[in-house]
């Protein structure tokens, strides 16, 4: 691959891991400058929520099958139940997304069959 | 979120270990498909491994090949990336409570994904104090290994796996949305959150199904936010004065 590519590359991997590192730095020195202080640091308001929001955000956007067609639909409905389901029984992580995945399998597996 | 109190007793790193499997579902064949796809833009399956080793941030990485592969400027090229991966700067700052005092953190920052955002966002919260490095370390390794052995494995042998295993590539990433509900199934007994995460959930998929799937994760967010500062807003309407 040619030099110009990999300068590329690298300069997108040192960008992202910026974005990702640097935001914890300026964080930590807040938090201990107000732990120097002795009075409690909070994240803004607006940061604490939206971490939720970018994880809902997240599950949105996965939650549109990869074949977009009525199989795809149903075993999405089939799995996100199923998932659902499972977590108010167990209130684990692993179980309820095994169960969901085969779930939707078994679903869209079928569906495929008959349509 | 509640765990399992069998799960309670091991070290950090082990919990953090079972904790990433779930994600290897959806990582795996992700993986495959940006390795095939490097392949046939023309990188190596060296070069596709060392791009996912590197910048490891899916989305941005089928963009970037895309974008070299078809001769876009370089500069664009890298300037799209960042861009589709600008969302990352929100994420750090919400682990900061919950972190330990450690030199190790900023390095570690490399394995923020969306996914390892996700669980640590929930568990790191809920582990004991020396618990929570392992357990983020041996989480992001899971995952980061995973993700770079799944873009070899795609550029090596992607057009064998995915003709012979076609359904596999189709089930395996709803591991994703399922462990998302997980993670936010909680929240849903709060009725302000119920409302808002509805809101935000529903935006990104009527979003990603009209628009670029990158622009619906910070636009839905954004209505999910707007909706949480409606609902919050205390209701203390001005009382009515009557002057006659």
């Amino acid at each position: 691959m040619q030099t110009d590519i990999w300068i590329a590359i690298v300069v997108a991997a040192l960008g992202t891991f910026a974005m990702r590192a640097v935001p914890l730095l300026w964080t930590q020195r807040h938090f201990n400058k107000h732990k120097a202080n002795n009075t409690q640091a909070q994240l803004p308001n607006w940061i604490g929520v939206l971490g939720p929001l970018m994880i809902a955000a997240m599950l949105g956007v996965s939650l549109i099958p990869k074949v977009n067609s009525m199989a795809g639909w149903s075993a999405t409905l089939a799995g996100s139940l199923v998932t659902v389901l499972v977590w108010r029984k167990t209130k684990t992580l692993g179980l309820p997304v095994l169960a969901g995945v085969l779930a939707f399998g078994l679903v869209f597996g079928v569906s495929t069959i008959l349509t | 979120m509640t765990t399992s109190s069998n799960t309670a007793s091991r070290p950090g790193w082990q919990r953090g270990v079972l904790d990433a499997l779930p994600l290897l579902g959806g990582y795996i064949p992700v993986a495959i498909s940006f390795g095939l796809i490097a392949s046939q833009a023309g990188f190596t399956a060296l070069e596709a491994t060392l791009i996912s080793l590197l910048i490891y941030a899916g989305a941005s990485q089928f963009l970037l090949v895309a974008m070299v592969a078809s001769g876009a400027p370089l500069w664009l090229a890298v300037s799209m990336t960042l861009l589709v991966n600008v969302r990352h700067v929100v994420y750090a700052p919400n682990l900061v409570p919950d972190l330990t005092q450690s030199r190790a953190w900023p390095w570690l920052m490399h394995g923020l994904t969306d996914q390892i955002f996700a669980l640590a966002h929930t568990r790191l919260a809920q582990l004991n104090h020396h618990d929570k490095l392992g357990w983020y370390t041996a989480a992001s390794l899971v995952a980061w290994a995973s993700w770079v052995l799944g873009t070899t494995l795609g550029a090596i042998a992607g057009d064998t796996l995915t003709q012979h295993w076609p359904l596999l590539d189709a089930v395996m990433p709803f591991a994703l949305p399922a462990l998302f509900l997980v993670l936010l199934a909680p929240r849903f007994s709060n009725r302000l959150w119920f409302y808002t995460l509805s809101v935000t959930i529903i935006s990104a998929m009527v979003l990603a199904l009209t628009l670029l799937k990158n622009a619906a994760i910070p636009l839905a967010a954004m209505a999910g936010g707007f909706t949480f500062y409606l609902l919050s807003r205390p209701h203390n309407k001005p009382e009515q004065t009557h002057a006659n």
